[in-house]
């Protein structure tokens, strides 16, 4: 199907950007300005949402090129779903800092770089060509290193540029990639590749030289981004010095764009032929020790901040693991894990800033006795962190349960690991419970100030809000988990077997016609 | 033509790759930026040769006729050089505000959370190290 409004979803957060810079003085009118443009956004996204819900692909040609010529935007069940949550997690973060950040960190030009910042993961989670998914990437990397240091704290300085240059040398690899695809291939069309690459190995006439080292390049340089297991020593100290919700739209969005841009690759293209035997292995030994090492490295941190930002390492194994299966229940288990993670581990995020406002630090020898003092705040936090747990009627127990019983059949060794990380996950979860919220305080120590950026005004009613509705967000993905599994299924098979997906990019059969000519230097 | 541009790459990647195993960010800085230019010429050289096995250069696109030189890749090249400036622009600026607030650009003494001479609490000396 044809639906050329899916442009707004970009054109929508990028008007809004560039309004926000000429409202830069105004505070009010840059708030109600940034929440008109998530809420039109949401609503689009979710009205799109039910339109596909039956496993339909919505493509839009920028500019009336068709495909493989011109731009695609490509709205199914994978980057719907994405789409959908990682709006939500914007909205959340975004009510949550009208309270959390102070107001010189704001005329810094925070709401336009958090537009910005939608822009880029919009059309990373929309694009159709992998050119326009390094672009994606890019703009995303842009407000996102100057989120990273907005305020300019002499820690935040000091740790940003661990990110800095990882990525940029990802994103560097990422464009001689490309430009090596095309050399291959001659196109550049995530379609149009799918179907040349599939046609060369039912052919028997198989890949060129050089496709399995342009597939390990691009694993790298999505693992950068997402995470996984060698690559993600920039995580923690990251997370750890910007503020809280910036730290939460972090953690709810920036890894999980790098695992959809293999989960969006790998299975169509780079995965295919004798990549899969190259690929698959380094995938589940990097999910394997992703998830154990993530976890283990949170269950030995002392502050709350640093438990939950190695933990978004732990959790972006169960997602590789997904992947690693590249079965139809493999990915769809994966993704529902995704839409889940984001939400609760945004929440968690937002929970921890309202404690470091509570007690000045986010040291667990100083928390204490938060639960009498702020009850919607613990039933808050212990809801999310259950879900986080997977406890069954929360939302990532049906995660984890498509996942552990999707692997145990070939390889059981990863379910193991996984069911193990989920005990280990709860001990981390309850040490934040039991030492921050039930037990008294230890020792009157004297409050120490707040992490930089965070000493906003006292009023938490925008914290408040922004919690609850990502709570609430988190506890109906558990309710309705079968709508969304089965959304999430679709995806999973749309993967698995791409005809749907090329079809409905190219519904004329340009593709299919040889209208790119394979092959070029 | 492809084996010139094959060592150009293979020169710029390794001055790039000693940059940036320095401990000064000045030159790491430089190195990602020569990285960026190697990746593009890398590009140029993936998108074929422009002597034709005859002896005769592929033409421009703009000219029309036969044996036109692929001008998508330039596009590309053209993209990342626009994306190269502005990350160079932000880093530099980076740069300059970390030497002035910090007064260092050495890695090494920039990974400290809390510099012995700044710190304005003395009780947090007591995790440092933690989780590094």
């Amino acid at each position: 199907m044809t639906d050329n409004l899916l442009g707004l979803l970009v054109v929508i957060p990028l008007a809004t950007a560039v309004a926000s810079v000429a409202l830069i003085r105004h505070r009010i009118p840059q708030r109600v300005l940034g929440l008109v443009s998530f809420g039109s956004m949401l609503v689009l996204a979710l009205g799109w949402l039910s339109e596909i819900r039956d496993g339909d692909v919505l493509v839009s040609q920028m500019g009336g090129w068709p495909a493989p010529y011109g731009i695609t935007l490509v709205f199914d069940s994978l980057s719907g779903l994405l789409l959908c949550a990682g709006l939500v997690v914007a909205l959340g973060c975004y009510v949550h800092s009208f309270s959390m950040l102070d107001p010189v960190t704001e005329r810094r030009y925070f709401h336009p770089l958090i537009q910005l910042l939608i822009v880029g993961v919009n059309q990373c989670f929309l694009t159709g060509d992998l050119f326009n998914l390094f672009v994606g990437f890019e703009i995303m990397l842009m407000a996102s290193y100057g989120l990273l240091v907005i305020g300019g704290s002499r820690r935040q300085l000091g740790q940003a540029y661990k990110y800095l240059i990882l990525n940029l040398i990802a994103s560097t690899v990422f464009v001689v990639c490309a430009g090596l695809v095309y050399g291959m291939f001659g196109t550049l069309n995530l379609a149009d590749l799918a179907r040349i690459v599939d046609a060369r190995v039912a052919s028997g006439e198989g890949l060129p030289p050089g496709f399995v080292g342009v597939s390990v390049l691009l694993l790298f340089v999505f693992g950068a981004k997402g995470a996984f297991f060698p690559l993600w020593f920039w995580l923690p100290d990251t997370y750890h010095t910007c503020p809280v919700p910036v730290a939460a739209l972090f953690s709810g969005l920036l890894t999980k764009v790098g695992v959809y841009a293999v989960a969006r690759t790998f299975p169509l293209i780079f995965a295919v032929g004798e990549a899969r035997d190259v690929v698959t292995p380094l995938l589940l030994v990097s999910a394997a020790v992703t998830m154990l090492l993530g976890v283990l490295g949170a269950v030995s941190q002392n502050n709350v901040r640093r438990i939950l930002a190695v933990h978004v390492i732990s959790q972006v194994g169960y997602m590789v693991f997904g992947l690693a299966l590249m079965t139809t229940a493999g990915l769809a288990g994966a993704l529902y894990y995704m839409v889940q993670h984001m939400v609760v581990k945004s929440s968690l995020f937002l929970c921890c800033g309202v404690m470091e406002r509570h007690a000045g630090s986010d040291d667990l020898d100083r928390l204490g006795g938060l639960l009498k003092r702020d009850r919607f705040l613990g039933v808050a936090f212990f809801v999310a962190a259950m879900s986080l747990v997977g406890l069954p009627p929360l939302s990532g127990f049906f995660g984890k349960l498509v996942l552990v019983r999707e692997g145990w059949a070939d390889h059981w060794w990863l379910s193991v690991v996984a069911l193990l990380t989920g005990l280990l996950t709860l001990v981390s979860m309850l040490k934040i419970w039991t030492k921050g919220f039930w037990l008294p305080p230890a020792e009157q120590a004297p409050p120490a100030p707040g992490r930089d950026g965070d000493t906003g005004s006292g009023d938490l009613r925008g914290a408040y809000a922004g919690i609850g509705f990502l709570v609430v967000v988190a506890v109906l993905i558990g309710l309705a988990a079968e709508p969304i599994y089965e959304i999430a299924f679709h995806a999973g098979e749309q993967l698995t077997d791409p005809s749907a997906y090329i079809r409905a990019v190219d519904p004329h059969g340009l593709i299919a016609a040889g209208g790119a000519t394979g092959g070029g230097g | 033509m492809t084996t010139v541009l094959a060592i150009c790459v293979t020169v710029i990647v390794t001055v790039s790759v000693y940059l940036m195993l320095s401990r000064e960010l000045k030159s790491i800085a430089m190195g990602v930026f020569l990285l960026g230019h190697g990746a593009n010429l890398a590009i140029i050289a993936m998108s074929g040769s422009p002597v034709l096995p005859g002896g005769d250069l592929r033409q421009p696109p703009i000219l029309g006729g036969e044996n036109l030189v692929d001008a998508l890749p330039q596009a590309l090249i053209l993209t990342a050089i626009v994306i190269n400036f502005a990350v160079m622009g932000f880093l530099l600026t980076l740069l300059v505000v970390t030497a002035r607030k910090t007064g260092t650009l050495n890695v090494d003494e920039l990974a400290l959370e809390d510099p012995p001479v700044a710190s304005p609490e003395p009780d947090r000396s007591a995790d440092r190290g933690v989780g590094r």
